[in-house]
């Protein structure tokens, strides 16, 4: 199994955020988590990626349990997450923040040996390493910005930086938080082509959204969640005709009519 | 970058010009207390980790130096690199400690803030190895290898001029050289975003602590040249005004610059001698002058001249 949540809990004092969540995800798919503002998406992911210890349940990644190592470990094994709300190193060019992001594959290929890099040994890695960035950044369409501080990007731009900067990472599972969130259509657009050719290049996608309509024409498969707890899984379309997940969104009147 | 060439070669060539040593005095303390700032700005401006260790590590080398070579009869460099060792030591331990906590910002400079003055208190009261407060003296000289006149004592004005730039150049090309790295990209990634950083792999807990330690060995440098140029050491070289001092030279000069803090200690290093007043005068115009430079350069001297140099330019 490439994926495994069993029974994932949190806590935060009397509030239940998640309660009980179990499911898995395949190599290859696009799997989308739904549900209304508040219901433990975010912090589902935020468990996944070592961000938020669970209060009891486990995360297995490729058969191994992760949920009580470092983000950075995690990272380092594959699942990279992005967040909501866009974060980038402001002070710093667009190319310097994927720059940043780097480090993982600079490790992977260089292990200790990198200490020397600091005296000009291995310069031809750190120029590969440059190049790939420059891939990268064309791939989520900023080549054009790469130059410009990260500080002074739209809304959408630090999104995709966002997202770039976790593609660095070279993830083999990469979880999204709202990534179409605040987005103008055709970033909207912009975004699931760029998100096509991620998934078209081998990686796993988990995407967590409240906007049903975005994951639809996505994701191979969606789970709702409404308090915390899973209500509800399957293709996309059934999911949407769950009477449980329509009173989520519209209210109990709606789901019998 | 021509600014740097040009600071450097100003400083290199002035020996040729000024021959009061007076004025290469000032230059002296400049430099020892440029490396300080410099290794200071590595940890606060570029890792964003507001330290108040530093003194400790200044008077802790400068004792352990000059112990070394009275007790032991090792010449002067080779007492520094144990110096260097305990300072690499102790930035482990207490680095270790606050970084586990995740200490931060003011609550990460109390924590070493108390770290240095249980040093300096350890230092005060171990009388038999430290005489206390009344301090020891230093006698002996740094020694270099001159071709054709073998190995010479560093004595007169001139001499330590050279020696003490020498130190400050080694100082700054090696963080420099740390900067340009990844490590440096690492240290930039924990200043601005800490999560940010760790999501994308950056082992925060090491980084931290990598940074403290370099800035703190190479501090270390510092506090042996310090003792020996002086020819006195007592516990105030441990005192909490200093971390003071090297955080006005880098808030100054400009942090998250290299030329900054050597600007910074040149300026508050010179200034009081430079204003020719009565000394209750001097230090009201003194104070004056750093209140208002920081007010109307927040982002220090070459801060400042860096924004203004890429405005013209673009």
């Amino acid at each position: 199994m490439f994926l495994e949540v069993r029974g994932l809990t949190k806590r935060f004092s009397g509030l239940v955020a998640v309660a009980d969540v179990s499911f898995t995800v395949a190599h290859g798919e696009i799997i989308g988590i739904i549900g209304p503002n508040g219901s433990g998406k975010t912090t589902l992911l935020s468990m996944m990626a070592g961000l938020l210890a669970p209060t009891s349940g486990s995360v297995l990644w490729k058969g191994r349990e992760i949920h009580r190592l470092r983000p950075d470990i995690i990272a380092g094994l594959g699942v990279v997450k992005t967040f909501q709300s866009p974060q980038v190193f402001a002070e710093l060019s667009v190319f310097e923040n994927v720059r940043v992001a780097s480090h993982l594959r600079l490790k992977r290929e260089l292990g200790l040996r990198r200490g020397l890099e600091v005296l000009g040994a291995a310069r031809d890695v750190e120029h590969r390493l440059a190049e790939r960035v420059g891939e990268v950044l064309a791939l989520c369409n900023l080549g054009g910005a790469t130059q410009q501080l990260a500080g002074n990007l739209s809304y959408g731009e630090e999104k995709m930086l966002g997202i770039a900067m976790a593609l660095m990472c070279e993830p083999e599972l990469l979880l999204l938080d709202e990534p179409a969130s605040g987005l103008g259509r055709d970033e909207v657009r912009n975004l699931e082509a760029v998100l096509d050719k991620v998934h078209a290049a081998g990686t796993t996608l988990c995407v967590v959204d409240h906007k049903i309509g975005f994951l639809r024409g996505l994701a191979d498969r969606v789970i709702a969640l409404n308090y915390g707890q899973k209500i509800a899984e399957g293709p996309p379309e059934d999911v949407l005709n769950v009477p449980a997940v329509i009173e989520a969104y519209l209210g109990a009147g709606h789901a019998r009519a | 970058m021509t600014g740097q060439a040009l600071l450097w070669g100003t400083l290199y060539a002035l020996p040729i010009f000024v021959r009061s040593d007076f004025l290469l005095t000032i230059f002296i303390f400049t430099f020892i207390y440029g490396i300080l700032a410099v290794t200071f700005d590595l940890i606060f401006g570029f890792t964003g980790q507001l330290t108040m260790f530093h003194p400790a590590v200044f008077g802790v080398s400068a004792y352990m130096t000059h112990l070394l070579a009275v007790h032991s009869g090792l010449p002067f460099w080779a007492a520094t690199l144990p110096s260097a060792a305990a300072a690499v030591v102790l930035a482990v331990v207490v680095g270790s400690i606050c970084f586990k906590f995740r200490l931060k910002t003011f609550y990460f400079a109390v924590v070493t803030l108390a770290f240095a003055e249980m040093i300096r208190l350890g230092v005060m009261n171990w009388n038999s190895v430290t005489n206390g407060t009344l301090g020891l003296v230093v006698a002996g000289k740094p020694t270099i290898y001159w071709p054709g006149s073998g190995v010479v004592p560093i004595k007169g004005p001139i001499a330590w001029y050279y020696l003490t730039l020498v130190c400050l150049s080694v100082t700054a090309l090696l963080c420099g050289l740390v900067l340009r790295s990844w490590m440096g990209r690492c240290f930039a990634a924990i200043r601005l975003n800490e999560d940010l950083a760790r999501t994308l792999g950056v082992n925060v807990y090491r980084y931290k602590l990598l940074s403290f330690a370099i800035g703190n060995a190479l501090a270390s440098f510092a506090g042996g040249l310090y003792g020996y140029y002086t020819g006195y050491i007592d516990p105030g070289y441990l005192g909490i005004n200093q971390s003071m001092e090297v955080l006005a030279m880098v808030l100054l000069g400009g942090q998250g610059t290299l030329t900054g803090p050597i600007v910074g200690s040149l300026v508050l290093t010179g200034l009081p001698h430079a204003i020719d007043l009565r000394a209750e005068l001097r230090a009201v115009l003194y104070g004056a002058i750093l209140i208002f430079t920081i007010l109307v350069m927040p982002r220090g001297i070459v801060g400042t001249l860096n924004a203004w140099r890429s405005r013209r330019v673009s």
